[in-house]
C-alpha cells in the first residue's frame, strides 16, 4: 500500500518525457511491442509507462480508501475491500512485469557486441 | 478498472446475494413479529435481481453483472391467529402474524449463500489465471 513510491516513479517517468528522446528508450519500446499494443498505439514507452501507472494508483487509491472504511466500520461490504485489495496487488504484479521485461530487453541491446 | 473487467462483474454478483441474505435474515427475524388485526401483517421482503449492461468498450456483449432492482413486499394479509389473551387482539381475540414461509426462507439461504461462495471462486480462479499470465516467459 505505499503510494508515494509510484507517485515518486511517475514524476520521474513524467519528467523524462518531453523534449528529445534519451537514446535508448526507443530501443526499448520497440523491444516491447506488446506493451505499445496495450497502450492503444498511443506513441512512445513513456507514456505508456506513465498511463499504466496513473491507472495502477487509481486502483492503489480505491483500495486505500475501502482499507480506511474498513477500519472506520464503514464499510458495508467486506468484499469489496479484498477484491479492490486483489485488483491493485495484481495490477501492480503486471506493472511490474512490464518493466522487468523493458529493462530485460534494454539490457540486452546494451550487451549487445559492436 | 478496465484492465480486469471480472472483479466488477463478481463484485456486483457478491453485493447482490449479500442483500438477498440481509433481506432473508430480516424475514427470518420477523417472523414472530406480531401486529394487530386492523393493521397490516409484516411483509416478507423479496430481492428482484436484474442483469447490468456491458462493461464500457467491451466489444462483445459480455454483460456487467447483476444489481438490485427493487425489494418487493409480500402477503400483508399474513395469518389471522387466534391469541385472545395478546394484548393486541381485537374483541374477537384475532392478531396477525406474518405470512412467511420458513423452510422457503431457509432454502433460499443456502442458494444465497452457495452463490456468494461460487463468485468467491470465480475471482480466485480468475486472479490466479491473470497471475499465470503476468508470468508468461518470465523469469
Amino acid at each position: 500500500m505505499a503510494v508515494s513510491p509510484i507517485g515518486a516513479m511517475m514524476s520521474a517517468a513524467t519528467t523524462a518525457i518531453p523534449g528529445a528522446p534519451v537514446p535508448g528508450t526507443q530501443g526499448v519500446g520497440a523491444g516491447t511491442a506488446a506493451t505499445q499494443g496495450a497502450g492503444g498505439g498511443s506513441g512512445d514507452f513513456g507514456n505508456v509507462v506513465v498511463n499504466a501507472l496513473q491507472g495502477m494508483q487509481d486502483t492503489q487509491n480505491n483500495a486505500n480508501s475501502l482499507a480506511v472504511q474498513a477500519a472506520t466500520g464503514d464499510l458495508t461490504d467486506v468484499h469489496n475491500y479484498t477484491i479492490a485489495a486483489t485488483e491493485a496487488s495484481l495490477q501492480t504484479e503486471l506493472t511490474v512485469a512490464v518493466r522487468d521485461r523493458a529493462v530485460q530487453a534494454f539490457n540486452q541491446i546494451m550487451a549487445m557486441q559492436i | 478498472m478496465a484492465i480486469f473487467p471480472v472483479f466488477q462483474t463478481v463484485s456486483s454478483a457478491l453485493t447482490t446475494n449479500r442483500v438477498w441474505m440481509d433481506a432473508i435474515a430480516d424475514n427470518l427475524a420477523n417472523v414472530n413479529t406480531i401486529r394487530p388485526y386492523d393493521q397490516p401483517a409484516f411483509q416478507a421482503r423479496f430481492v428482484q435481481a436484474q442483469e447490468l449492461p456491458s462493461n464500457p468498450g467491451d466489444p462483445i456483449g459480455v454483460g456487467g453483472g447483476v444489481t438490485t432492482a427493487s425489494i418487493q413486499y409480500g402477503d400483508a394479509t399474513g395469518i389471522q391467529r387466534y391469541e385472545p389473551g395478546n394484548p393486541m387482539a381485537n374483541k374477537d381475540g384475532y392478531v396477525r402474524s406474518p405470512n412467511i414461509d420458513m423452510g422457503q426462507n431457509m432454502t433460499d439461504l443456502i442458494i444465497a449463500q452457495r452463490a456468494y461462495q461460487l463468485n468467491l471462486a470465480v475471482i480466485d480462479r480468475a486472479s490466479e489465471s491473470y497471475k499465470q499470465a503476468i508470468q508468461i516467459n518470465g523469469k
